[in-house]
């Protein structure tokens, strides 16, 4: 990592050095100068805001007269927490969260294994299954929404078929189905991702060693765990991290399918964020909502890094 | 032998279940847009496209609004993946390069804002627009996209960066080049498929972009597709074929893009991911 | 030196992709045009409407034809997210320059200063303003509004399924019950979150309807006997499974047109869509059968913007919506709605559509869908009642603590 400020200067040294010799003020800002175009871009569009939004947490503004805030101090951290609602707003984003990261890895682990054998037409495949994830989430949104129509719906009309018809067919319109009906369409759209990278992870498992385990006499089960999954790990943790923060801030695909109903069921705290500040108008409980999202969030990255470190560490197989 | 080729079999139906599962959805979208009114309130549905109907797609184009939207958020999508692409490779580069005060700071900032959701940020963002007189306009849309898109097309080329041996660069450098005229020369041809990768995340970032776009855009005709389609759902009585049909022609070229791109995309995506 | 010139190098890169960035995007922006022509938007719901839609913006040519200073150009904003995506622009000082809103939004904007005050723009004394609908848009002697389009609720129903229309609530439920089979419905009525403002529209009905009310203009009268009885027809309806489940207004319209649904309470905006999804649909118009002659009304005045940059221009738009052949023209546009001035149906209008005088009928009866004594608060009122009710619809909770808890979150609200 410091490589420039060791190797750089020496070998420049004896023929040009009062000519060539960068002055150390030059060398010093060098890097600062390459990055202070895209870090003032982030502190405009990113940390402004974001300090702002910490402000208005802390009070009473109402969407239509945004200028006029009120100090209201811990007021709106109070209520939100005293709020059984906002309880199940948490508990439904825990929900969604891990069954994004773990439904989405899983399936993902499952097709890169099916498409990092050798087969004919497996180009073709491979890029077809990336198709959901090139998809962009509105038109995703779109077609769920019309598939689970109660009425015309392909997907209602399959389940009647078969016998396993939701009553009524509402599957977006029930607080039993909603949720996971957002949950398949969410994985349905990321598992091509994580397919995708657990696939090009796959391609540094050494085939011999495969095959040595497999003459060994090992079960596939346990060679993959000896072998595939000790190179693949390291991907998953990442993708774990990634599916993580993703879906904690998604908030489109949600929105559009049900906008958080019905009664809550599909609330996440996006989504009772967005809806707090411009269904019900209140940006300073919105704001509080957000806070505690960013605090979840920063949680969640710092405990991946901790546990990235033990694991490199040794202490966690 | 006869265990093998069983496996062989179900492997090869596995594979055609999960292209089903991965394609249905698009196609279901194209049968839609190309159904007759009476097809889709039928009893039994229509599972094949009535070509007859192709119509659809030039009405929605010619008729609607769509080919507005359209070329409103080729403009946000081009114009974000030049913002983003053009400040990402240096900030990638100091990251990789060079070791200075804040480096970790501006890495932990960079992975911070990663998970800041639009949703969050669109509230202040909206009185900051204000003040600078860039609501209703592309060019905040294009502002605002990149710096969202920015931390993760950076630190993709960082990866990408880290990757490069540096002896390339040290013999650049001995030969009189300055840090600026190596990152031109000899990093950047070296990472061309990353930087490929990152333009088209993003692309497709600004391409899908719905929460700025519907918050700070108010003039119909400044609008982008994603607004324009997610307005679709709940109007009054846009026919469901007209809305597969743009939604699908604003599917299309997303999908196709990426497919062009794909193993780019892959390769400078799992290399920053997994460096970064 | 040279790392003077490599900074150059950076400084320059960074401006010219800022250059092309804003040469990429310059084309597409927004800007006043420099020939003393003031740009103007309206935003309505109205645009996206099928049949209307078409029609209300070559009403807007016209008058932008007869024009030379001023130009309005038509802003759809979707049903749906109407209120909430024009309220947070003005909020901002920003937003359409004319807005048609509905009543709730229109109380919320006025009460908080984004509505311009219209004594000084028009001279409302001048026109031939209807006085029930227009008592509505004066708030303490102050003018924020003049009725764009007024429209009854009566109920829609398909002729061809239903030969004589029913007129009492126990043949209503019969009519629908019967009429549900296969894939048609005897009913249908939004009944999702997502349409939270038109819930708030459909339940409207039942509660006036069977002599219940929001308020008593002192306080709030959300969970009163009368109020429980008409939501439980409502309920008992959906319970029912008459109508479509889970279908939104624009699916449940469609197939309406299609003949799929038998039954709809609507208001007289609805005669000219359903025409433009389906001319040939024989359908006709009868007032709500329930205990009481009650019913709902939107009210949908237009307004200035108070941060609008062209209030003046804004109210020569107004005024020329105001001449009298302009108000025949857009009402026939509107198709069932009255205007804001009185105007009288052409005899060859009333042949085609004789059940107008069905809607006309009902101004004396009908009420704009807000809460009275808490008018500015509707909104948040409508948003607590919705969500306990579709609770209640959903099985989470009994009508009547739905009902209860409403109330009092409601109370909470306005206190």
């Amino acid at each position: 990592m410091t490589v420039v400020e060791q190797t750089g200067a020496p070998k420049t040294t004896p023929p040009g050095r009062a000519r060539r010799r960068p002055s150390p003020l030059g060398s010093k800002w060098t890097p600062y100068l390459f990055l202070a175009p895209a870090a003032l871009f982030i502190l405009v569009f990113q940390a402004v805001p974001l300090l702002q939004e910490v402000y208005l947490s802390f009070t009473r503004t109402r969407l239509l007269n945004p200028t006029r805030s009120e100090w209201v101090g811990l007021d709106n951290f109070n209520r939100i927490f005293g709020d059984p609602e906002f309880h199940r707003t948490l508990l439904i984003t825990v929900i969604y969260v891990i069954t994004c990261v773990v439904v989405a890895i899983g399936a993902g682990l499952v097709v890169a294994l099916l498409l990092n054998k050798k087969f004919r037409g497996r180009g073709v495949a491979r890029a077809l299954v990336t198709v959901p994830w090139a998809a962009p989430g509105i038109a995703v949104a779109l077609i769920a929404t019309w598939m689970l129509n109660a009425q015309y719906g392909i997907v209602n009309r399959f389940l009647d078929a078969v016998g396993l018809g939701v009553p009524g067919g509402a599957i977006l319109d029930s607080p039993r189905y909603a949720l996971p009906a957002v949950l398949a369409t969410t994985i349905w759209q990321l598992f091509p991702f994580t397919s995708v990278v657990l696939l090009s992870a796959l391609q540094s498992v050494p085939q011999d060693l495969n095959e040595a385990a497999t003459v060994d006499g090992a079960g596939r089960w346990a060679t993959f765990r000896a072998v595939t999954w000790q190179v693949i790990k390291p991907t998953v943790g990442l993708l774990a991290l990634l599916m993580t923060i993703w879906s904690l801030r998604r908030f489109e695909l949600i929105w559009l399918m049900t906008k958080g109903g019905p009664v809550g069921s599909t609330e996440t705290l996006v989504i009772d964020l967005y809806s707090q500040a411009f269904d019900s108008k209140e940006l300073g409980s919105a704001a509080a909502i957000g806070m505690v999202g960013v605090v979840i969030s920063l949680i969640v990255i710092i405990g991946s890094r901790l546990v990235a470190r033990a694991v490199e560490k040794g202490d966690v197989r | 032998m006869r265990r093998f080729r069983f496996g062989v079999t179900a492997r090869i139906i596995a594979v055609l279940v999960v292209l089903g599962v991965a394609v249905f959805p698009l196609y279901w979208m194209f049968v839609t847009a190309l159904s007759s009114n009476s097809d889709l309130f039928a009893d039994q549905p229509r599972l094949t496209p009535d070509l007859g109907q192709f119509g659809v797609f030039v009405d929605a184009l010619a008729e609607g609004k769509a080919a507005g939207w359209l070329l409103n958020s080729l403009i946000i999508a081009v114009g974000t993946m030049v913002v983003s692409v053009g400040l990402g490779i240096p900030l990638g580069y100091a990251l990789s390069r060079f070791s200075f005060w804040g480096k970790a700071v501006v890495t932990v900032v960079l992975l911070f804002t990663q998970m800041l959701p639009e949703a969050l940020m669109v509230v202040p963002l909206f009185a900051l627009f204000r003040r600078f007189e860039l609501l209703d306009s592309l060019t905040g849309l294009v502002l605002v996209n990149s710096a969202f898109v920015l931390p993760i097309v950076a630190l993709i080329l960082k990866g990408a960066i880290d990757g490069i041996p540096k002896e390339l660069e040290e013999a650049a450098r001995a030969d009189g080049a300055r840090p600026f005229t190596t990152l031109t020369r000899i990093n950047v041809p070296l990472i061309a498929p990353s930087i490929a990768a990152t333009a088209v995340i993003a692309f497709f970032h600004a391409w899908n972009e719905y929460v700025f776009a519907v918050t700070f855009i108010f003039n119909p005709d400044l609008q982008p597709a994603s607004v324009g389609i997610a307005n679709f759902i709940g109007e009054l009585g846009t026919p469901i074929q007209t809305v597969m049909a743009v939604a699908f022609l604003f599917t299309l070229p997303a999908v196709a893009f990426y497919l062009l791109v794909q193993k780019y995309v892959v390769s400078g995506m799992t290399a920053g991911a997994v460096k970064g | 030196m040279g790392n003077q010139r490599s900074h150059f190098g950076i400084a320059r890169a960074t401006c010219a992709l800022g250059l092309v960035a804003a040469l990429l995007t310059g084309c597409g922006s927004d800007g006043d045009s420099g020939d003393g022509v003031t740009k103007l938007t309206f935003a309505a719901s109205t645009f996206g409407d099928p049949g209307r839609g078409p029609l209300l913006t070559k009403w807007l040519d016209e008058f932008n034809q007869s024009q030379t200073k001023v130009q309005v150009s038509a802003a759809a904003v979707p049903y749906p997210t109407f209120g909430q995506t024009v309220l947070t622009q003005m909020g901002s000082g920003k937003g359409p320059d004319l807005v048609r809103f509905d009543m709730p939004e229109f109380e919320a904007a006025s009460d908080a200063g984004l509505v311009a005050p219209l004594d000084k723009v028009i001279d409302a004394s001048k026109y031939d303003l209807l006085k029930q609908p227009d008592q509505f848009m004066v708030h303490d002697g102050v003018r924020h509004g003049v009725i764009f389009e007024a429209s009854n609720y009566a109920m829609f129903y398909n002729a061809d399924l239903i030969p004589t229309p029913p007129t009492t609530y126990e043949q209503f439920t019969a009519t629908a019950k019967s009429l549900t089979k296969g894939d048609v419905f005897g009913l249908a009525f939004r009944q999702t979150e997502a349409e939270e403002a038109g819930v708030w529209q459909d339940i409207f009905n039942y509660v006036y309807g069977f002599g219940g009310a929001w308020s008593d203009g002192k306080n709030l009268t959300i969970n009163s006997p009368e109020n429980l009885k008409g939501l439980q027809a409502f309920k008992d309806l959906y319970d029912a499974n008459v109508i479509p489940r889970g279908a939104d207004a624009a699916t449940f319209r469609r197939m309406f047109a299609e003949g799929k649904v038998g039954m709809e309470l609507n208001n007289g905006g609805y005669v000219t869509a359903t025409r433009g999804q389906n001319a040939k649909l024989n359908f006709s118009v009868a007032p709500i059968p329930f205990p009481v002659r009650k019913q709902g009304a939107i009210l949908a005045p237009i307004v200035i913007n108070e941060a609008s940059e062209g209030k003046e221009e804004a109210g020569t738009f107004i005024k020329w919506a105001l001449e009298p052949q302009n108000q025949v023209k857009l009402q026939e546009i509107l198709g069932a709605s009255s205007v804001a001035t009185t105007t009288q149906r052409s005899a060859e209008t009333l042949k085609q559509t004789p059940f107008l005088t069905v809607f006309d009928g009902l101004t004396e009866t009908s009420l704009p869908q807000i809460v009275l004594g808490f008018e500015a608060k509707t909104p948040d009122i409508r948003k607590v009642v919705v969500q306990n009710v579709v609770a209640a619809l959903q099985g989470k909770a009994d009508l009547k603590s739905a009902l209860d808890r409403a109330q009092q979150q409601a109370t909470e609200l306005v206190r």
